[in-house]
């Protein structure tokens, strides 16, 4: 397996990346603002800077057609930042929410995006034509708590969304005039807005990092504090799912999740690395690391002098230099997003986190 | 001078930001009843946790350590009251109490490797977190005493902790070597999953 690409951007944490369509522009949330870097070579270097918010901006997401980029901050807002040839212009879209927003992501369609917040309720916003401005419809209930992650469907009208009261659900988010009706499938058949397709809990209830459709649409996947993760397979409208498989690691949390076709799942987190889970209907289970551990330079296998030992033990106290984790990421993993993919299988995935590093991983 | 008084009595009222609106809204989610969330637990009465208690020590007696373990953990009484857990607390200490040592981590690995084993474990943690808060907080009132505030800025402990309450040190030193060996078997996911679980022991 190849070695991952490496590229530290800054000291400071990323809440969010996303690459656009060319692979070029790489978008990274950082404090208040969100930075564009452009590839030059084998690096990114820093080109754009889209200053709007003022407080965490908390999510980026570049449209991958329009190359429209969508960001929501802890300030309540979320700005659409449209490329122009004089750099991008914001415009403001009306969330009405009394609290943080906390993720946001564009529809595969791209007409529509979908913004969770601490206010319990999801924004569901879309591009009104005769006022010129994009606006928002609510999904509220059954939310009892912040949604900390959202993630739509193929269909761009079903959207699940994971929540600090432990449930992952899943919406309808149906727009008329802006949405196509969609077909029947294994979520529903008639599916007007807020319509809730399903509503899941694992045994052991962690608040819900992140959501994932499969590539297909029919399968759901969750991951929560309680170090675990849940895949869900419905059975059709108002019928219970045919399995709910939980899987319990001994791990810490993991904060991201993406699938890689239909049968193979990855996920990182507090452990900063990205682990592989592996399963069917039948059942799932982690199947391992995808980092490889004895990568040169990180091997402790390097023959110590015993002067230099004693050298270091008087100057440090120890002879190992163990500041340094194992792992390529320095802290914790907190997006996981695919890179480079055709047909649902991922060949390249891209990790940040808060050590400030974006890595390209082989997958 | 008394209108500065004023000014600023007035504005300390008026922090707004200190005003709790939570409380203020109907909506809000800390008023609502967080048990809804997650379906309700079949009720189990102080008769049922003794039977459990007496069908454990039984295995225990008959020298079948690793059954009594599993059957307490798996007998859990999630949906008892404070008074039930209380008995399937003091079953389950007993059960870790009679358990040597050393085959602390064999045993936690079968178990671990067992059917279900994962979720035994869990509960397991649970029952360790409990009992140590359990046998802390019988000892808060002597804490105070036993504690002499020095003039060097140091607190010096007056006699040793617990001495008055030797069993409660002893319980609480197996729980310690018991916690040790159950995340090295089960992971530190096992201690997270304690936090966040709402079948609490």
């Amino acid at each position: 397996m190849a070695a991952p690409e490496v590229h530290h951007l800054f000291h400071h944490p990323i809440a969010d990346h996303s690459f656009s369509a060319d692979k070029q522009t790489l978008a990274v949330a950082r404090d208040t603002s969100v930075e564009l870097y452009g590839r030059t070579g084998s690096g990114f270097k820093l080109k754009d800077e889209l200053k709007g918010h003022d407080k965490t901006v908390t999510s980026v997401d570049i449209a991958l057609q329009s190359g429209r980029i969508v960001t929501c901050s802890q300030d309540r807002n979320a700005l659409v930042w449209e490329p122009s040839p004089t750099g991008y212009k914001p415009t403001l879209v009306l969330l009405r929410i009394n609290r943080a927003a906390t993720f946001v992501r564009w529809s595969p369609s791209e007409m529509k995006f979908a913004v969770g917040s601490g206010a319990r309720v999801i924004a569901i916003c879309y591009f009104e034509e005769e006022n010129d401005w994009w606006v928002s419809k609510h999904i509220k209930k059954p939310i009892r708590s912040t949604v900390t992650t959202v993630a739509w469907h193929p269909n761009s009208v079903l959207l699940a969304a994971g929540s600090t009261d432990a449930h992952a659900r899943v919406f309808s988010s149906f727009i008329k005039g802006v949405d196509s009706r969609p077909e029947p499938g294994v979520w529903g058949e008639r599916l007007p807005f807020n319509t809730v397709c399903g509503e899941y809990l694992n045994n052991s209830a962690g608040w819900v990092h992140a959501v994932s459709f499969s590539p297909s649409g029919d399968a759901l996947a969750f991951a929560s504090h309680d170090s675990s993760i849940t895949v869900v397979y419905p059975n059709g409208a108002e019928q219970p799912p045919r399995a709910v498989l939980s899987i319990n690691t001994q791990l810490l949390p993991f904060m991201s999740l993406i699938w890689n076709g239909e049968s193979e799942i990855i996920a990182a987190g507090y452990d900063c690395e990205a682990f592989r889970f592996q399963g069917n209907e039948g059942g799932w289970q982690l199947t391992g690391s995808l980092e490889s551990k004895g990568r040169p330079g990180m091997g402790d296998a390097r023959e110590e002098s015993a002067f230099n030992m004693f050298k270091q033990m008087d100057l440090k106290g120890k002879t190992k230099d163990d500041t340094q984790l194992k792992t390529v990421h320095q802290n914790t993993i907190s997006t996981i997003r695919v890179y480079e993919g055709a047909g649902g299988t991922v060949r390249k995935f891209s990790t940040t986190g808060v050590d400030g590093r974006i890595v390209i991983w082989n997958a | 001078m008394s209108i500065i008084q004023q000014v600023s009595n007035a504005t300390l009222n008026d922090n707004w930001r200190t005003i709790n609106i939570d409380a203020l809204d109907p909506e809000s989610s800390s008023n609502f009843d967080t048990s809804t969330l997650h379906p309700a637990f079949a009720p189990v009465s102080d008769s049922e946790a003794r039977n459990i208690g007496q069908q454990v020590r039984q295995l225990l007696r008959g020298g079948d350590a690793e059954g009594a373990l599993r059957g307490a953990l798996e007998s859990a009484p999630y949906g008892g009251d404070v008074a039930v857990k209380e008995i399937h607390l003091q079953t389950v200490t007993e059960v870790l109490q009679s358990i040597k040592a050393s085959e602390m981590t064999p045993m936690l690995q079968r178990i671990f490797q067992s059917e279900g084993g994962s979720e035994a474990l869990d509960v397991l943690m649970k029952y360790l977190y409990k009992g140590m808060a359990a046998s802390s907080t019988s000892k808060t009132p002597t804490r105070g005493s036993t504690l002499t505030p020095q003039s060097t800025g140091f607190s010096q402990m007056g006699g040793r902790p617990g001495a008055g309450n030797e069993s409660s040190g002893a319980a609480m030193s197996v729980l310690l070597s018991w916690h040790e060996k159950v995340v090295e078997v089960a992971g530190l996911g096992s201690v997270g999953r304690c936090m966040t679980d709402w079948r609490k022991v």
